[in-house]
Formats: C-alpha cells, sequence, structure tokens
C-alpha cells in the first residue's frame, strides 16, 4: 500500500505554477560558459571590437544625459564667476600671452635656422605634428585600470596609438576608439610604458605605470646610475609615438638595496593626469615612412641585395655570405660614429 | 500587473545604468555602489518568474560595456551572484530586515570577490582593502531604500 503510494507520489509531475524553466545550476553553467566564451573572444582574439563599437555610440545619448547634471553645474558656475575674478584672468592671461609670443618668435628663428642647418648637414627634416583638441568626459570606470574617456573619437579622425598632452607634460596615449568618444590609458596605468630620457644628462631609459597609485616605476636601471632625485625624465621621442622632449615625470624617490643589483626608482607625473579638462591628441605623421627614412638608405639598398642573392641561389650562399657581414661591420660603425 | 512590472524592471534598470554613468571620479569612484547588481538583486527577490539569472547575465554585459572591459567580466561575476541569490530565494522571503540586509552584503561581497579573481587572472593588480568598500555603501543604499518604503517583500514589509 505504502510502496503504490510512493510510486504515486513519483509519477506525479510538478504543478505548472511551480515551474521556472531549467534549475539555476543550469543557467549558472550555461552562462558562465558563455561569459567565459565571451572575454576569450574578446581579449585573445578581437572579435568583438565593432559590436563594441555600435553598442558605445548607442550608449553616447545615454552618457550625455549623464554627465548633464554637472555640466550644466560647471556652466552655471561659470555664468555666475564675478566680474573682478574674469578680470584678473584677463590680464594673467594676456600676460601669459605675451610671454609666449616672445618664446613663439624665437622659436620661429630657431626653427628656420634648425632647418638650414639640416639642409647643410643633408639630413632628415624633422617632423611637425598636428594635435585635436579634446575634453576629458569622465574618469574610467573600472577601478582596476587607470583610463580616461575624452570626447573625441573615429569622427574626428582619431586613431589609436595617438599621445595625449596637456599643458604640463603628456597623460597617456590613446588605446581605443569609438566614433564619438575614445579611451586614453593614463602614463600611471600598468600597461603602458613609455621611452624616456633623463633631461639633465640624456640617459634612456623605459618609464612604467605603477597602477596602484599615482606614481611611475624606472625599472631594469643599475644601482650606481646617475640619477638624482628632482630630475626631469622627457620623452626620448625614439618610439615614434610621443614627440621629443615632453615633460613626462620628476624622480621623487630613488631607493637601492644591497641585495638587488637595480635601483628602485619612483617617479611623480608632471602632467595634470587626474586634474585637468582640456587635453591635447598629438598625431605623429607617416610613422612608417619616419622609420625608413632613419636608415641610411644605402645600407638597406644592400640589405635587399644580399636577401636576394641568397633567395635567388643557394649554391652561390657561400660566396655572398660576405656580404651580410660586411653590412653588420658598417652599421657598427654607423653606430659608433 | 504583469506588463507593470516588466516595465518597472527595465526603467529601474536604465536608472541604475545611469547612475553607473554618472561622472564618478575620485573618492567617489572608490565609494561607487554596485547600482546594477542592486537592481537585479531586488527583482530577483521580488519578481523571480521575471529576472532570473540570464537578466543578470545580460546586465553585467551592459556594466562591461560602460566599464570598458574585455566582455564577460562583469557578466560572469553577476551570473555566479544571481545564482546563489536564486538558490536561496525561498529562504530569503522568509528573513526579516536585518537578516535580508547581512544577506545583501554577501551577495554584494560574493560578486566583487568573483570579479577580483576574473580581473586578476587577466592580469590586474590587487588595489587593497578599499575595493571592498562598494559592498558596504551598496548595503547602505538598500538600508535607505527599505527605509524609504522600498517593498522587498516577505516579513520585512512591517508585520
Amino acid at each position: 500500500m505504502a510502496r503504490h503510494f510512493n510510486n504515486n507520489l513519483e509519477q506525479q509531475q510538478a504543478p505548472a505554477f511551480f515551474v521556472r524553466g531549467p534549475s539555476a545550476m543550469a543557467r549558472l553553467a550555461f552562462f558562465s560558459v558563455l561569459s567565459l566564451a565571451l572575454m576569450a573572444a574578446d581579449s585573445r582574439l578581437q572579435y568583438l571590437l565593432s559590436v563594441r563599437q555600435t553598442l558605445q555610440t548607442l550608449l553616447h545619448p545615454l552618457q550625455i544625459l549623464a554627465n548633464a547634471p554637472s555640466q550644466l553645474y560647471r556652466d552655471a558656475g561659470e555664468y555666475f564667476s564675478t566680474h573682478d575674478y574674469l578680470l584678473s584672468e584677463n590680464k594673467h592671461l594676456k600676460q601669459h600671452a605675451l610671454q609666449q609670443d616672445i618664446a613663439l618668435q624665437k622659436l620661429n628663428t630657431l626653427a628656420l635656422e634648425n632647418e638650414h642647418l639640416r639642409q647643410l648637414l643633408e639630413a632628415n627634416k624633422t617632423i611637425v605634428q598636428t594635435s585635436v583638441a579634446a575634453e576629458i568626459m569622465h574618469v574610467g570606470r573600472d577601478l582596476f585600470s587607470r583610463k580616461i574617456i575624452v570626447n573625441r573619437g573615429g569622427s574626428h579622425k582619431i586613431a589609436a596609438g595617438e599621445a595625449v598632452v596637456d599643458a604640463t607634460g603628456v597623460i597617456g596615449q590613446v588605446t581605443r576608439v569609438y566614433p564619438l568618444t575614445s579611451e586614453v590609458t593614463l602614463i600611471t596605468d600598468k600597461s603602458l610604458a613609455i621611452p624616456v630620457q633623463i633631461e639633465r644628462n640624456g640617459l634612456r631609459a623605459i618609464a612604467f605605470g605603477h597602477g596602484r597609485d599615482n606614481t611611475l616605476d624606472l625599472p631594469y636601471l643599475p644601482a650606481n646610475v646617475d640619477i638624482r632625485r628632482g630630475d626631469r625624465l622627457v620623452t626620448s621621442g625614439i618610439d615614434g609615438v610621443y614627440p621629443t622632449g615632453l615633460s613626462v615625470a620628476t624622480v621623487s624617490k630613488i631607493g637601492i638595496t644591497p641585495d638587488s643589483p637595480f635601483a628602485h626608482i619612483i617617479c611623480a607625473p608632471t602632467g595634470g593626469v587626474e586634474n585637468h579638462r582640456q587635453v591635447l591628441v598629438v598625431r605623429m605623421p607617416n610613422i612608417e615612412v619616419q622609420a625608413e627614412a632613419e636608415l641610411a638608405p644605402t645600407l638597406v639598398l644592400k640589405a635587399i641585395d644580399a636577401q636576394k642573392a641568397v633567395k635567388e641561389s643557394p649554391v652561390k650562399l657561400e660566396a655572398k655570405q660576405k656580404k651580410p657581414a660586411q653590412l653588420n661591420h658598417m652599421s657598427k660603425q654607423h653606430v659608433h660614429e | 500587473m504583469y506588463t507593470n512590472k516588466l516595465k518597472s524592471i527595465y526603467l529601474s534598470i536604465l536608472l541604475a545604468l545611469i547612475c553607473l554613468l554618472l561622472p564618478w571620479s575620485g573618492f567617489a569612484l572608490t565609494m561607487r555602489p554596485d547600482f546594477m547588481l542592486l537592481v537585479i538583486i531586488f527583482w530577483l527577490i521580488r519578481a523571480p518568474n521575471l529576472c532570473n539569472v540570464g537578466t543578470a547575465w545580460f546586465v553585467g554585459l551592459f556594466v562591461d560595456l560602460a566599464t570598458g572591459g574585455i566582455f564577460g567580466q562583469y557578466a560572469l561575476a553577476y551570473t555566479i551572484t544571481a545564482f546563489f541569490a536564486v538558490s536561496y530565494q525561498k529562504r530569503l522571503v522568509l528573513f526579516n530586515g536585518t537578516q535580508q540586509l547581512f544577506y545583501v552584503f554577501i551577495l554584494l561581497f560574493i560578486s566583487q570577490v568573483s570579479l577580483l579573481i576574473i580581473k586578476t587572472f587577466a592580469g590586474a593588480q590587487f588595489m587593497g582593502w578599499t575595493y571592498f568598500l562598494p559592498s558596504i555603501s551598496g548595503v547602505l543604499l538598500w538600508f535607505i531604500a527599505v527605509m524609504f518604503g522600498l517593498d522587498v517583500g516577505g516579513r520585512s514589509r512591517g508585520n
């Protein structure tokens, strides 16, 4: 009897009232796998770039709506700023402009002179970079990375990889471009490295973002390196991304431990990484052309010749092998000069 | 009734998204409660027939988009959190106010821990204990909302 009753119970199905589709466990498994697949597709295979761009454009009106209150507050503040403040600011700006005019006149003559001297030396012309002014919309929302979003994007001809500077120094590099906005990774981000030069003695190094706080690291420099506290780091420009000579950071702390062959150097960025609103996106024109032009043309030709020879006839390989060796020798000489 | 509830779900998610998109910076950014997750947890408790693990996943995708990280990170963290919320939903309705508050804190904490693990796998660095502040601010927000008459359902309804 009891067995019969049990059988009856087992045959009963749950009433439709309680049916909720697949169990929570099944859903968890399904959506976890889906998320993992998305992560792989996005980070390793870069399939989702266009999807992200489209969705970001759709999100743009919402973003503007969310920015509206703070924008309104700032505009109202500007509107109600006092007469005295405007007068003093105007005076200050005029003075500043005058000083910069004088410096600019000097710069023009120096540029002309520099060009002339370069012509005499038959050297390559220096590159004139163009720039686009942009305004910071908001700080990146991801707590794990240091990014900002600016209000210029693909429709303003901004491309990924361009340098971003403000009045006091380099602040970062464009890493992602959306149609109307773009994402700038700050130099303090852990994933960004920037080639620098110490202004005092011209020593070249690479500065890495520290990630956690607002500092930069200068790793891989020996403990006896000639660096003092207060040294200014400027961009070396050998990367073809950042223009030469822009201020990046000042050395704030040097730690030398006896058990490590490397000095532990910490620098503070000079650019207002977190407190300016206006920035410039600087474009280095024709990076590829510049890279080719920097090699001596004859050396390139010879290298191509040597490659052709190797491809054409494996039998003649031995005879031609002297040429690459010669080439190596020549390039070494070139470096020494 | 049914469509009304659906409408209010969508509207609340949209509002939470706008809250997320506000230009937070500095300490406010560190303190910012996870609006989207709070809204999802609320609907998971309140309307389990309309809102499920899949909803949480979908909302997580929007958060991924807004934060600009790799797609699927927040989605996975929200999915895991929603799983715990759904599997204890029937018990949760019987909890009183304080117990519910504690449970919401645990849920927020779970989402943060899973996100931290995912991000660490992707190469990020742990930034210190201030990372867990949003859980606390989130629970505070929940508490304030309940104080102002948000009906979470169950015993906390006031009797």
